[in-house]
């Protein structure tokens, strides 16, 4: 079915081409991006028509600096035989760590580093029972930033760390090459580092080049446009124009509601801490998102972004505003069917100018690239907090994160450098584990990026007390948008409150 | 001869002490320590920014009582309950009695039951879950081609349809339970009521409810007491199929505690909903033993 889908689009693209509704580059170059050997065509081109898919950028030669690796071995000696824990997220970074990478970092060091993959539910329940019982049975948090409030009085603030240990200070770990805006985003919490940016999912507009060929649109350029193209491509494809991760009770649904809030010029408080999601700008966000709720797939109010993936990937629906990191996914041939016929822009432009920070509450910072990263922090229980320090450093170095972005399947760098390096540019093909997104990740991270506010009770409202209600209200529990985010402005506040 | 210390006379003697201990021992381990602990956890709360359990006196139990998820959990669960029991205790009964036969083939049949009882809740429930997708599920696609259902209306994210959603994964897993037991009650009955009833020309339905259902009382009220105590606590297939959606619909007891003691780390109230969890499901089977006059 995937070739079948990949056949049709170059038989299309053969047939403007032959018409001349497009030039000769354009062809070779959208021919080139599917992957697809031109040879076939008698262009003399190397890869044959239906040929092999790079695989993830040339693993085998990926392996981490010599230099990184000697500095490793030589501070790691009194640390010898010492075993780290960590706990994180079933991500493509940590998957690429967890599989292909600390083994390296073991074989220099001497040192045991024993992850758990886990959901991030579990994550949340079992960093907050080791905060809570002290014990320490986890060295290393990986840290949500909708949790950074609540635990950063309990991993050490890395830039403290480094000053602090200048003999256990990896040479050009380089902490200013972290990108500001994630640093500010998902790090800092009053004037600690929660950590250090340690991965950034964040939405971006991906929609199927073949359908707005067909029916001669361009990408989305703002919030309206979007919501025509989404209803034009409902109404004439068999396509479903857009869709979402709108799950019930689920934090994801959270996630989509403030990229529609924000676009609006709404935030979730004010500047006096209360809610405002039931506002002006706040309903007129929910009368929009009604309205693309109806060109999306019937399930997609039990789906979270796995389901919002999946409805992607299986040529169910055209488009969608979400995480990033699905991006490389589609581009793989062997599980998708879009391969290649993915393109990935910035988000539609906000329909009026955000709010300022200043002008929300509990430092959340509008924009329509809603990012979902996570920062990494040495625990304050740990009983090897040094030799935690060591794993921490060279996970989120320069090399070892190009590594984490090439083999990890093109997950989004947090560092800037990172996106200049050879390896990654390396990957900017179709394929699994494309890089060819990689660029609108960075400017969104520099000019779209969404944070959610910094409160101990967000992980609550975020997870339950928002999600569930706007579940209620797509289930037609309520009478209008405007009972229903009353409603929720009443729960939040009393919990911000209490 | 060795003499005999007076603590191996004691472990020789018939004294049922010594025979007793490991038992007594899992049970305060496993049982008892816990059920203290959640009573004292109920009656204090911990604190985030402390870092430490407080007392809190009454506030988890007086929280309890006005707070409408409590309440709106709680309906659910009943309603869960009462439905998942009845279909099971009809479905299983029907089951058990069209499989009570000797000829060929029906042993097999038996034994195939058993397959959904070795299958965790959460995997069939992430199957239940994929089946009633309505863009890839089986069910979903069978339900429209018969017009029972459109595509514009999803199983698990409909309100009035979710909980049934749910409650099929139940039924298809745990009926085979009910079939086994009652199967065993049905094989174990004596044929000498059923030879005289057939003598004195006797339906077959009231063979089965004067002299079959009589007889199996005993059998069906302590699968409906072993049942009927997990279906009070669901709390994988919701957390897999729905995480207590659309809105509320599915919210139950189990799956609000969970979420309050582990999610929001509320270790006070969690423990408390448990409680409270513990006391309906004690006094409903007692109820229940009691009226069922069950002997154990």
């Amino acid at each position: 079915m995937r070739d079948h889908d990949r056949k049709l689009f170059l038989a299309s693209l053969t047939d403007r081409y032959v018409k001349r509704q497009i030039d000769r580059r354009s062809f070779l170059r959208s021919a080139g991006q599917l992957g697809l050997g031109l040879g076939a065509f008698g262009l003399g081109v190397t890869r044959p028509f239906g040929g092999h898919f790079t695989p993830v950028a040339h693993a085998q030669d990926l392996r981490p600096d010599p230099d990184v690796l000697a500095w490793v071995r030589e501070v790691s000696k009194p640390f010898a035989g010492t075993t780290l824990k960590l706990a994180t997220e079933s991500t493509p970074p940590s998957n690429a760590l967890n599989s292909q990478l600390k083994q390296y970092f073991e074989e220099a060091s001497g040192i045991k580093v024993e992850i758990e993959v886990l959901p991030l539910e579990q994550v949340l329940q079992k960093l907050t029972l080791d905060i809570a019982s002290q014990l320490g049975t986890y060295d290393l948090y990986y840290i949500d930033q909708s949790w950074a409030a609540s635990v950063s009085r309990d991993v050490f603030d890395p830039r403290e760390q480094y000053a602090a240990k200048p003999d256990l200070a990896m040479p050009n770990w380089n902490i200013d090459d972290f990108l500001p805006a994630l640093v500010d985003g998902i790090c800092v919490y009053e004037d600690r580092w929660v950590g250090v940016p340690y991965d950034i999912p964040i939405f971006i507009m991906m929609y199927r080049r073949d359908i707005y060929e067909q029916l001669g649109m361009s990408a989305p350029t703002t919030f309206e446009e979007y919501l025509r193209q989404a209803q034009r491509i409902s109404a004439e494809t068999d396509l479903y124009g857009a869709t979402g991760q709108m799950k019930s009770g689920h934090y994801s649904l959270e996630c989509d509601w403030t990229a529609w809030l924000w676009g609006h010029g709404g935030s979730i408080f004010n500047a006096d801490r209360k809610f405002s999601g039931n506002d002006e700008l706040g309903l007129e966000a929910m009368a929009y998102w009604d309205q693309l709720y109806k060109t999306m797939p019937p399930g997609v109010t039990t789906w979270t972004w796995d389901g919002q993936g999946q409805s992607i990937a299986q040529g169910v629906a055209a488009t969608m505003m979400s995480w990033g990191e699905f991006f490389p996914y589609f581009d793989d041939p062997s599980a998708t069917k879009v391969s290649g016929l993915m393109e990935a822009v910035r988000c539609p432009a906000p329909v009026r100018s955000l709010r300022t920070v200043e002008e929300t509450g509990f430092g959340e910072i509008p924009g329509v690239g809603h990012q979902g990263g996570s920062s990494l922090a040495v625990s304050m229980n740990s009983k090897a907090p040094d030799a935690a320090w060591i794993f921490m450093q060279w996970v989120t170095c320069q090399d070892t994160q190009v590594l984490i972005t090439t083999l990890g399947g093109g997950t989004g760098p947090t560092r800037n450098s990172v996106y200049d390096d050879p390896r990654v540019i390396a990957n900017n093909r179709v394929g699994p584990g494309t890089t060819r997104h990689l660029n609108v990740v960075r400017e969104t991270i520099a000019k779209d990026m969404g944070s959610e506010p910094d409160l101990p009770e967000w992980a609550e409202l975020s997870n339950d007390t928002i999600p569930v209600r706007l579940g209620k209200y797509f289930a037609g529990d309520y009478g209008s948008a405007k009972e229903a985010m009353d409603d929720i402005a009443k729960a939040v506040d009393g919990i911000v409150r209490s | 001869m060795a003499a005999v210390t007076p603590h191996r006379r004691w472990f020789l003697s018939d004294h049922p002490a010594p025979w007793l201990l490991p038992l007594v021992a899992i049970l305060v381990v496993f049982a008892i320590y816990p059920l203290i602990y959640n009573v004292w956890l109920s009656f204090h709360e911990y604190a985030s920014f402390r870092r430490r359990v407080e007392y809190v006196g009454w506030a988890n139990w007086i929280q309890l009582f006005n707070d409408p998820r409590m309440w709106s959990s709680l309906t659910v669960t009943f309603i869960y309950f009462f439905a998942a029991l009845a279909l099971q205790l009809v479905l299983g009964m029907a089951l058990a009695l069209l499989l009570d036969a000797d000829e060929p083939g029906f042993g097999l049949l038996r034994g195939l039951l058993t397959l959904t009882l070795v299958i965790p809740p959460a995997v069939t429930g992430m199957m239940f879950l994929l089946m009633e997708d309505p863009q890839f599920g089986v069910l979903s696609w069978l339900l429209n081609a018969v017009g029972l259902l459109t595509p514009a209306t999803p199983i698990l994210a409909t309100p009035s349809l979710a909980l049934a959603g749910v409650l099929l994964a139940d039924v298809w897993q745990w009926t085979p339970f009910m079939v086994l037991i009652f199967l065993a009650g049905l094989r174990g009955l004596p044929p000498e009521p059923y030879e005289a009833a057939m003598l004195d020309g006797a339906s077959w339905w009231t063979v089965f409810t004067r002299i079959t259902l009589p007889m199996m009382a005993k059998v069906i009220a302590v699968a409906v007491l072993i049942r009927g105590i997990d279906l009070f606590r669901v709390f994988d297939y919701i957390f897999v199929m729905t995480s207590g959606g659309p809105g509320e619909a599915t919210y139950t007891l189990s799956l609000y505690a969970w979420q309050q003691t582990f999610s929001f780390i509320k270790w006070g109230y969690g423990a408390t909903l448990s409680l409270l969890m513990l006391v309906i499901v004690l006094v409903m089977a007692n109820l229940f033993i009691w009226l069922a006059k069950v002997r154990w």
